[in-house]
């Protein structure tokens, strides 16, 4: 029984250990998978928007998922204007939200305020280029943004035929 | 008080010309005086039929309310708004 549950507790490190490898990413990754530069993520690291990253023994940075996270929103953030400083206090919001200052509070409950009118702004422009869209597609006269597309689309489909019939 | 009916239309659409003829029609038949009826080119007036919430022509709204999306069956319309002008008959008796 004991050897049973010994061997079962060994697996269950070396799923971790793999999970945990896997959760590993180099600054080239990171670059991929965000589309920052290697420059721009040191640069994150440098102003502790980003906590200080774990190192090889090589002294490669090794980064995490929860890295991946954190700047994921950092580039949400960014895509809201907010300013560089304003994000690291949101992070600090986001890091322990329980333990956030008053001035932390009242900036994320502000941020909360501007992207809520951003995203009824949003919604609203949505539904009026839907509705110039389906106007659009309904009219009788045709509708030259969808024509274009279609257009488009059927010179592709024409030009993969032609190199198929060549092979 | 009044029944406002409005007609969402845009040009060159192909229903909103029926939409328009069957609604005036139902509107002299059956509200003796008591709709208003308005034509709204969406094009002109794109903030107010975003609002509304029209994504379509036509559409058709009763009193400020989106309630119908394309050419609704004659006697969807007819039923709808014989409901509002009972309903606005009974509010006036009280």
């Amino acid at each position: 029984m004991s050897t049973a549950l010994s061997a079962s507790a060994a697996k269950g490190r070396t799923l971790n250990k793999r999970r945990d490898r896997r959760d590993e990413y180099r600054i080239g990754d990171i670059a991929r998978l965000t589309g920052l530069s290697a420059d721009t993520l040191r640069y994150y690291e440098q102003i502790k928007l980003l906590p200080a990253v774990n190192r090889t023994a090589s002294g490669i940075r090794v980064y995490t998922g929860k890295d991946i996270s954190r700047l994921n929103f950092i580039q949400r953030a960014q895509k809201m204007n907010f300013s560089l400083a304003e994000i690291g206090e949101l992070l600090k919001m986001r890091e322990d939200p329980r333990r956030a200052r008053d001035e932390v509070r009242r900036l994320t409950a502000a941020k909360l305020s501007e992207v809520e009118a951003r995203l009824n702004d949003l919604n609203i422009l949505r539904k009026e280029l839907r509705l110039l869209l389906n106007l659009c597609k309904a009219s009788d006269d045709g509708c030259p943004i969808i024509e274009g597309i279609d257009r488009k689309v059927g010179e592709k489909t024409r030009q993969r035929r032609r190199v198929k019939a060549q092979r | 008080m009044s029944i406002l009916i409005e007609v969402f239309a845009s040009p060159g659409c192909p229903r909103c010309g029926k939409a328009k003829e069957v609604l005036q029609a139902i509107a002299t038949e059956l509200g003796g005086g008591r709709i208003e009826y308005r034509e709204i080119d969406v094009v002109e007036d794109l903030d107010y039929a975003v609002r509304l919430g029209v994504l379509a022509t036509p559409a058709i709204a009763f009193d400020g309310r989106l309630i119908f999306t394309g050419l609704p069956p004659v006697r969807a319309l007819r039923a709808e708004l014989a409901r509002r002008l009972s309903r606005e008959d009974g509010v006036r008796r009280a």
